[in-house]
């Protein structure tokens, strides 16, 4: 199966061309277009618990469409905000992907739901999140940019821009600054994170879309 | 994470063991891969799934404890080329097991430190939970607080609107009574009244219906609805001024608009900050023909009592009528439960009478003009328009007693 991410930064998104046999995985919504000869399958995005989970708290759809052709074909994937999307290839190792981001993955990535736990939902990033395991390409996107940084030691992000982590990255919330500081300078909350590993980050968060939106009503 | 553990069995004999967890080096395309590690005699062994191994000799094992949910083991070679990791539960011990003792006291400083950030973690997030659950409710009160003052900022004439649309959109319950020997002595009541009205601007205008119901109320902007029933059922002018007095206190407190943006909730009060008022106007409509015209708040019907009161004194009106009215149907209560709508949307008169009383016993003494009607005969013509009484009765406890309403038709207006 040949990808490519079209149309990048601000209008990504994904192309595939599938050979006879393959198949993907997406975002029940997420099809823009596709040849005729590509079959579509809805089915259940894991177990029914973890299904509900992710449509009403992890902003994930409860379904899943798997696409599959016996012909090859191509299919065109979008996310239903611009912005960035990249491609990550897993080999056994995983990544936590924030609610939403996910798009698409190849039949050999595992996708499953998880408590995110308070601190995430103080950083402004959600209760749950989808955790992708296993071997195979997995597309995921943005709200806006997406740049990656490995890192080592500590980093500060604002919160609201974290999409994905690995699991080896420690993420702790605090303040910015002093209480003071935090609170009046809108900074306010940070999340720190900690290496070893790769953080994906969004130049924009839907908080300052949110922030924007009502300013200008 | 399925881990194949095998413990060192009974003779002694070291089986490896095998744990999932990740590399990191920068060989690897993508700089990383899901590993198998094994714990060999003298080193750590790891293992992808394309056949590339990384090893890492006990001694040379530089330990740490972190990663997401801050029990990850991370072990590092010499030069931190080779990163390895593991979150199996068993790995920390299993490793300390086969290193045997040499990474001991490195374990034991890095468990410690973890377990003194993950207890900062949680009481700093449970902190700012606490604090953040407090900024919401002082938030959600302060904009319920922000939306009455809000809607008495709000111009008169969306009052109006909204009461004139609810009026023709309600359902009268009889037909109108345009005789002048009824409507102009009720006009001459609420015109006193209208001249000492708390706001400016808003035009009471008079509709009496024809229907045994006891019961009257003004709608936003002043539409001011008086069923003959309840002219029947008053004992005096005085009450019947009273009870006028207390549904016209409603409009010119605004009552509605607050309800509305109560019931609605954030939403409306929100939008009405905002001064988006379309979809109030919508809402509202149908909000006042659900037929809950009548269903103030408990402390906005003490307001209207004493507002009303106060309207009545200004007006040089005795408003003993209030008292007395509610003793009267405080009597009457037990008889009448099916016509007394007015009653079953105000209830426990017993406090009312109270409050209303302490009222005008504070409001200095004032010579009280009388109403200016023909009580008897406006009593007679309002018994003698009556289509739906049988029974043409002076008396008002009897008409009222003897009307004959079909109870459905008054529970749909008196829904809630
Ligand atoms: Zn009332």
């Amino acid at each position: 199966m040949e990808a490519e991410l079209r149309d990048k930064p601000s209008f990504t998104n994904l192309r595939l061309q599938l050979k006879p046999g393959d198949s993907v995985i997406a975002e029940a919504d997420a099809m823009a277009y596709m040849s005729s000869t590509i079959r579509m399958n809805t089915k259940w995005n894991g177990g029914v618990i973890q299904s509900l989970l992710k449509r009403f708290l992890g902003g994930e759809s409860m379904f899943v469409n798997q696409f599959s052709t016996d012909k090859g074909g191509e299919l065109v994937i979008t996310q239903p905000y611009p912005g960035d999307m990249t491609c990550l290839e897993l080999k056994g190792n995983s990544m936590y992907l924030q609610p939403g981001a996910f798009v698409a993955c190849e039949p050999g990535v595992k996708l499953g739901v998880g408590w995110a736990g308070l601190r995430m939902l103080i950083g402004g990033e959600g209760l749950f999140r989808l955790k992708v395991s296993g071997h195979g390409r997995v597309w995921f996107g943005a709200y806006g940019g997406i740049f990656e940084r490995e890192i080592s030691d500590e980093y500060i992000v604002d919160t609201g821009h974290l999409v994905a982590y690995e699991p080896s990255i420690g993420v702790k919330v605090g303040m910015a600054g002093g209480i003071f500081s935090s609170f009046f300078s809108g900074e306010g909350l940070v999340t720190r994170v900690k290496g070893p590993g790769r953080i994906y980050l969004q130049s924009r968060s839907f908080d300052g879309l949110a922030a924007w939106t009502n300013a200008h009503l | 994470m399925p881990a194949l553990h095998q413990t060192a069995d009974q003779q002694g004999v070291f089986v490896t063991q095998k744990f999932s967890g990740g590399v990191f080096h920068a060989d690897l395309s993508d700089g990383r891969a899901g590993v198998e590690i094994e714990l060999l005699h003298s080193h750590l062994c790891a293992s992808t799934a394309d056949g590339d191994a990384f090893v890492i000799p006990y001694e040379e094992c530089q330990l740490e404890i972190g990663g997401y949910t801050g029990k990850m083991l991370f072990c590092r070679n010499a030069d931190r080329s080779v990163t390895l990791f593991s979150e199996d539960k068993q790995f920390p011990k299993a490793l300390a097991l086969a290193a045997g003792g040499r990474l001991d006291d490195q374990l034991a400083s890095q468990l410690s430190k973890a377990k003194g950030e993950s207890r900062r973690g949680a009481i700093f997030s449970f902190g700012l939970v606490a604090a953040t659950l407090i900024v919401l409710v002082s938030l959600y009160f302060g904009i319920r607080a922000g939306a009455n003052r809000v809607t008495q900022s709000l111009p008169v004439s969306l009052d109006r609107e909204l009461g004139k649309a609810a009026y023709q959109a309600m359902p009268k319950e009889g037909s109108e009574i345009t005789d002048p020997l009824v409507t102009e002595p009720i006009q001459s009541i609420v015109d006193r009244l209208a001249d000492h009205a708390k706001v400016e601007g808003m035009d009471f205008e008079l509709h009496v219906i024809d229907s045994a119901t006891v019961n009257a109320y003004c709608l936003p902007g002043g539409t001011m609805v008086v069923y003959t029933g309840l002219i029947s059922a008053a004992e005096s002018p005085g009450q019947l001024a009273a009870v006028i007095s207390h549904e016209m206190a409603h409009a010119t407190l605004r009552h509605g608009l607050s309800r509305i943006s109560q019931t609605l909730g954030l939403t409306a009060a929100v939008s009405l900050l905002i001064g988006d008022t379309a979809g109030i106007m919508a809402a509202a409509e149908e909000f006042f023909t659900a037929a809950s015209i009548n269903s103030y708040s408990r402390q906005q019907e003490t307001e209207a009592d004493l507002e009303g009161v106060r309207m009545l004194h200004a007006a040089a009106i005795d408003p003993s009528g209030m008292p007395s009215l509610f003793e009267l149907l405080k009597e009457e209560h037990g008889e009448l439960p099916e016509a007394l709508v007015w009653v079953s949307t105000h209830p426990d008169h017993a406090s009312r009478i109270e409050e209303t009383q302490n009222m005008i016993d504070s409001l200095p003494a004032k010579p009280y003009k009388p109403i200016d009607l023909d009580w008897e005969a406006l009593k007679s013509r309002v018994a003698g328009d009556s289509t739906k009484k049988a029974d043409v009765s002076n008396s008002s406890n009897e008409s009222s007693a003897d009307s004959t309403v079909d109870p459905s038709e008054l529970e749909q207006e008196n829904g809630s």
